[in-house]
C-alpha cells in the first residue's frame, strides 16, 4: 500500500502513524492493512476506574443514597475528570485503534452526560462495546442506558404524562435526521417508551405500571408498540442508514458530502446495519484515497492533542491542566455542549482556539520555544531562551516530554523528510519559503516548527 | 454627557496631546509624529460620541430569584420556605411589598439613583429544568424544543459587525451566546497573555508575504484567515486597553477582576459593542443561605464599583448592563435547606437613562403555579433581547432572533 495512503488511513481512523510502523505496513496490500485494523479491534477492552466507594453508596437503599448525595456527587465529579484523563491516555496508547476512534465518533453521535459517575462510565463502555457492532443492537442498548433515560427524560416519560424528549432526539439526532417524521410520530412513539427506567445501580428497569400499553400509530402503522418496536420500524426506513452514512462520511472522509459515495455506503449499511461492514467498505474504496480527501479536514481538539502526544509522549504533571487545554480548545471529553454534540469542522476554529492550537505544541513540548534561527547560523542562545521561557510559561503547563522516544521513532527519517511524517497536507508557499530560510537545528526543533503551523491542524 | 461636554473632553485630549507633541517634537522629527497625533484625535471622536455598549452578566447555576427580590408581604413566601425565607427585618425594602436580599445594599443605591430596573417573572414557554439546556435556550434565544448552534450575540456579529473583537467574553473560552454562524467573538481574561501567545514572529513570517490568492476558501485557507484575524484582534485589544488603568478598588475575586477588565476595555474607547461576564455557583440545592449570601455580595459590590468606574470616565451613560440566570428556583424549599431547579426569574437592567426605573412589572404569583410547583413566566426573555437589540444597539431584532417579539418599555 502506498505510504501516503497508509498515512491518510491512519490519520482518519486513528491519530497518525509513526515511521517505524509505517515502514512495516508499506510492504503490505491495502486489503491486509485494513483487515489488520479490524482484527486488532476485535477485542473490547472496557475503560473502567475503581468505583468501590460509589458502588458502596449505591448498594443500599435509596435512603442511603439520598443522605450521601453530596459526597456521591463530589466523588462523581472527581472520577469524571479521572476518566477524561484515562480516556486521552487510552486514545494515545491502544491496540484497538479503530474501535477507540469509533468510540470517540459515537460519543458525539449518541450524545449524553450524567452527574452520576457509575452511570456515565457504564454508558461510555456501551459505546465501546457496540462501536463496530450492529447498529440496531446499539440503538436499543442506548435507549436502555440509565444515563440516557436520565439525560433525555425517559425516566419522566409516563403513561398519560408523556415526555417527548427522548422520542424526538431519537429520530432527529440518533437515527433519521430532522424532517423525516411528524410531530404526531413523536407523540405516539413517546408513548411506546413510557416505563423506561433504571435501578440505583444503573441497570435497566421496565416499569410495567407506568407503561402505556394502548394502541399507538407510528409511521402509518397501528399496534401496541413498545420501544424496541419503534426502533425496528425506524430502521426499516432507508433514510436511517443514509443519515448514519452521511455522518460517518463527514467524520472520516470529507466535510462535503459526495452523494454517490454516500449512496454506495448506504447500500452496504442498509442490508443489516453492520457497522464493521460499512467501515470496511469505506476504507477499501478507491475514493477514500482521492486527493480531495487527503489532508483536507480540520482536526478536532482531541485529534490534535492525541496526535501530538502520539508523536512526542508528554506527561501532564497536573491532570487539571490537560482538562484546561481541552476547555480552551473547545472540546472537553465527557462534557459535550448539548445533545446535538460538537458541530466540528470549521466550528472548532475561532480567534482563541487558533492561537492556542498554534502555540500549544511549543508550550507543552518545548518550553514555548519555536526556533527561528536563520539557515547557516547556529542557535547559540537556544538553551538560555528556553530557560527564560520556561520561567515565564512554566506556570501555565507543567509537562514532561519524552523526546527520546521521538528520536528513536524517527531515527531513520531524514530531517528534510520530517514534514511528510508530521503534516498531512502540503505546506502553503509562504510557510514553505520561510521554513526553507530557517536552519533545521535538530529533528526536535524542526518537529516543533512543523507542529506550530496551520497545516498541522489538518488531517 | 452632553454634546458640549464631549467637545470639551476632546479639546482637553487635544491640548494634552499637543503639549506632549510639542515636547516630543523638540527631540524628534515633527513630521514623523504628526500622523500618530492625528490618529489619536480620530480615535477619540469615533469612540466617545454615543458609542453604545452592552454588558451581559450571567449568574450560572440558577440564582434563587425569590430570595433576591423578595415578596416579604406574601405569606406564601414564608409558608413555603420556613427555614429558608429571609426574615422581614433583614430585607432591604424597596416598597411596601418588595425588598432586596440583605447583601444587596449597593444595588439599592443604584435603585435609588434610578439606575436599576428589575424585570420580574422572566422565562419562556415549556421551561426546561436542566442547567445546560436552559442555558442553551437563553444563549441561543430559541424555543425550548429547538436546537440552534449559534448564539444571539453571535448572530448580532454575523449581521452587524466586521471584527471578532466587536464582542468580547471575559473568560478563557467562548460561550455559545457569542458564537455566530460565520463569525465568533473573542474570549480573553488577560489581553496581555492573549497577545503574547499570538505575537511570536514565527506566526507572522509564515504568512508574511501571503496574498489573498493563497487564502482560498478551503479549510486551510480558513485557518490562515482565522490566524491573521486573531493576531490583529489580540494586538488591537492589548494595545488599546493598555492605554488606561483604573484606580478603583474592585473586590478581590474573579468576578471583580472580570468587571475591572471590562471597565478597562470600555474606558479605553475600544470599539467593542458587547461584553460578556459570568459569576458561577448559584446551584444551591443544599444549605443555600450562606452560599447565596456570599455570591450576591460579590455580585453587588463588584457591580457598584464597576458602575462608579464607568461614571468617573464618562462611559456609564453609553453602557447598558443586563444580568440574568438560566432559571429561578422552586417556590417551596427542599429538605436540605436549599431549593431545586425552577423556572421564571428576575432580570436586572442597569443603566443611566432607563425609561422605567425600579420595578418594571409585578412580582410573580406564588399561588398560581405549574404542575411542578414552579412560577408561570410572564415576560419572555427574548422580548428583553429584542428591546435591547432594537432600542439600544439599534439593529433589526427580528433578523437576529428569527422571530418578532413585542418590545418592552424599559429603555
Amino acid at each position: 500500500m502506498k505510504i501516503k495512503h497508509i498515512q491518510h488511513l491512519y490519520w482518519r481512523v486513528g491519530f497518525g502513524i509513526l515511521p517505524t510502523k509505517l515502514e512495516k505496513l508499506s510492504k503490505k496490500s491495502k486489503k491486509t492493512v485494513v483487515n489488520n485494523l479490524f482484527n486488532a479491534s476485535k477485542k473490547v477492552t472496557p475503560l473502567k476506574l475503581d468505583t468501590f466507594e460509589l458502588d458502596d453508596l449505591l448498594s443500599g437503599s435509596y435512603e442511603k443514597n439520598r443522605t450521601n448525595i453530596k459526597k456521591f456527587q463530589m466523588i462523581s465529579r472527581q472520577k469524571t475528570k479521572e476518566l477524561n484523563v484515562a480516556w486521552i491516555d487510552r486514545l494515545t496508547n491502544t491496540k484497538e485503534l479503530l474501535r477507540e476512534k469509533m468510540t470517540l465518533f459515537w460519543a458525539n453521535h449518541f450524545v449524553c452526560k450524567d452527574n452520576n459517575y457509575v452511570y456515565s462510565q457504564q454508558f461510555h463502555n456501551t459505546l465501546r462495546t457496540h462501536a463496530l457492532g450492529n447498529f440496531k443492537d446499539f440503538v436499543m442498548a442506548i435507549s436502555k442506558e440509565a444515563a440516557m433515560t436520565k439525560y433525555l427524560n425517559n425516566k419522566q416519560n409516563r403513561k398519560r404524562k408523556p415526555n417527548e424528549n427522548f422520542a424526538r432526539e431519537l429520530m432527529e439526532l440518533f437515527t433519521l435526521g430532522v424532517g423525516n417524521y411528524t410531530e404526531e410520530d413523536i407523540k405516539e412513539s413517546a408513548r411506546a417508551f413510557t416505563g423506561y427506567s433504571h435501578n440505583l445501580q444503573g441497570e435497566f428497569v421496565f416499569k410495567q405500571h407506568q407503561h402505556d400499553d394502548g394502541v399507538k400509530t407510528f409511521f402509518g402503522k397501528s399496534g401496541n408498540f413498545n420501544g424496541d418496536d419503534i426502533i425496528n420500524m425506524i430502521l426499516e426506513n432507508r433514510q436511517c442508514a443514509k443519515f448514519i452514512c452521511e455522518k460517518i462520511y463527514r467524520y472520516f472522509v470529507n466535510d462535503v458530502i459526495d452523494k454517490n459515495h454516500v449512496n454506495a455506503m448506504t447500500d452496504v449499511f442498509y442490508t443489516d446495519y453492520d457497522i464493521e461492514d460499512v467501515m470496511r467498505f469505506m476504507m477499501l474504496s478507491d475514493w477514500f484515497y482521492d486527493e480531495k480527501n487527503i489532508g483536507t479536514k480540520i482536526k478536532s481538539p482531541i485529534e490534535f492533542l492525541v496526535g501530538i502526544k502520539y508523536v512526542v509522549p508528554v506527561d501532564f504533571k497536573k491532570p487539571k491542566q490537560l482538562l484546561h487545554i481541552q476547555k480552551v480548545l473547545g472540546q472537553i471529553l465527557l462534557n459535550p455542549p448539548n445533545v446535538a454534540g460538537w458541530k466540528g469542522g470549521r466550528n472548532w476554529i475561532d480567534s482563541n482556539t487558533i492561537v492556542m492550537r498554534l502555540k500549544l505544541p511549543s508550550l507543552i513540548l518545548n518550553n514555548a520555544y519555536i526556533s527561528k534561527t536563520k539557515k547557516g547560523a547556529s542557535d547559540v542562545a537556544m538553551e538560555t531562551k528556553k530557560q527564560v521561557f520556561k520561567k515565564n510559561f512554566g506556570k501555565y503547563f507543567k509537562t514532561e516530554s519524552n523526546w527520546n522516544h521521538f528520536n528513536n521513532q524517527f531515527k531513520n527519517v531524514n530531517i528534510n523528510d520530517l514534514e511528510n511524517h508530521i503534516l498531512a497536507c502540503n505546506m502553503n508557499k509562504a510557510a514553505d519559503v520561510y521554513l526553507e530560510s530557517l536552519s533545521k537545528v535538530s529533528k526536535q526543533e524542526h518537529c516543533v516548527q512543523l507542529m506550530s503551523l496551520p497545516e498541522y491542524q489538518m488531517c | 454627557m452632553r454634546a458640549t461636554d464631549v467637545i470639551t473632553r476632546i479639546s482637553n485630549v487635544l491640548i494634552m496631546d499637543r503639549r506632549k507633541f510639542l515636547k516630543q517634537s523638540s527631540l524628534a522629527s515633527s513630521l514623523f509624529l504628526v500622523p500618530s497625533f492625528v490618529k489619536a484625535f480620530e480615535q477619540v471622536t469615533s469612540s466617545n460620541l454615543g458609542y453604545k455598549r452592552l454588558v451581559i452578566i450571567q449568574l450560572s447555576g440558577g440564582n434563587d430569584g425569590l430570595n433576591t427580590v423578595i415578596p416579604f408581604r406574601n405569606d406564601l413566601y414564608y409558608k413555603e420556605r420556613p427555614t429558608l425565607a429571609i426574615p422581614k427585618n433583614d430585607i432591604i425594602k424597596l416598597n411596601d411589598d418588595v425588598g432586596l436580599h440583605t447583601n444587596l445594599t449597593p444595588l439599592k443605591r443604584l435603585y435609588d439613583n434610578g439606575h436599576l430596573s428589575i424585570i420580574n417573572n422572566v422565562g419562556y414557554p415549556n421551561p426546561v429544568r436542566s442547567h445546560f439546556r436552559s442555558m442553551d435556550i437563553w444563549q441561543t434565544a430559541t424555543d425550548s424544543d429547538k436546537y440552534l448552534q449559534s448564539g444571539w450575540l453571535g448572530r448580532y456579529l454575523d449581521n452587524y459587525s466586521k471584527h471578532p473583537y466587536s464582542a468580547i467574553e471575559i473568560d478563557d473560552s467562548l460561550s455559545l451566546a457569542m458564537k455566530g454562524d460565520t463569525i465568533n467573538a473573542i474570549a480573553t481574561q488577560n489581553p496581555k497573555a492573549f497577545y503574547n501567545l499570538s505575537k511570536d514572529p514565527y506566526f507572522k513570517n509564515i504568512h508574511n508575504h501571503q496574498n489573498d490568492i493563497h487564502l482560498s476558501e478551503h479549510n486551510l485557507g480558513y485557518l490562515y484567515k482565522s490566524m491573521i484575524a486573531a493576531e490583529s484582534s489580540a494586538k488591537y485589544i492589548y494595545e488599546t486597553s493598555k492605554t488606561v488603568s483604573t484606580s478603583k478598588e474592585y473586590p478581590n475575586n474573579s468576578f471583580g477582576k472580570q468587571l475591572k477588565t471590562t471597565a478597562q476595555f470600555i474606558n479605553s474607547g475600544m470599539e467593542t459593542k458587547v461584553f460578556y461576564g459570568s459569576l458561577n455557583g448559584f446551584d444551591t440545592h443544599v444549605n443555600q443561605l450562606n452560599t447565596q449570601k456570599r455570591l450576591l455580595k460579590t455580585y453587588a459590590d463588584s457591580m457598584e464599583t464597576f458602575v462608579q468606574d464607568l461614571k468617573d470616565n464618562g462611559t456609564f451613560k453609553d453602557t447598558l448592563i443586563l444580568t440574568f440566570s438560566e432559571f429561578g428556583r422552586r417556590v417551596k424549599q427542599n429538605a436540605s435547606v436549599g431549593t431545586d431547579h425552577g423556572t421564571a426569574n428576575n432580570v436586572f437592567v442597569i443603566g443611566e437613562n432607563l425609561k422605567k426605573q425600579g420595578l418594571y412589572n409585578d412580582m410573580p404569583s406564588l399561588s398560581d403555579l405549574d404542575d411542578n410547583g414552579d412560577l408561570k413566566f410572564e415576560v419572555d426573555f427574548r422580548a428583553i433581547y429584542a428591546t435591547v437589540l432594537n432600542k439600544w444597539l439599534e439593529v433589526n431584532d427580528e433578523k437576529i432572533l428569527n422571530k418578532s417579539f413585542k418590545q418592552l418599555d424599559f429603555i
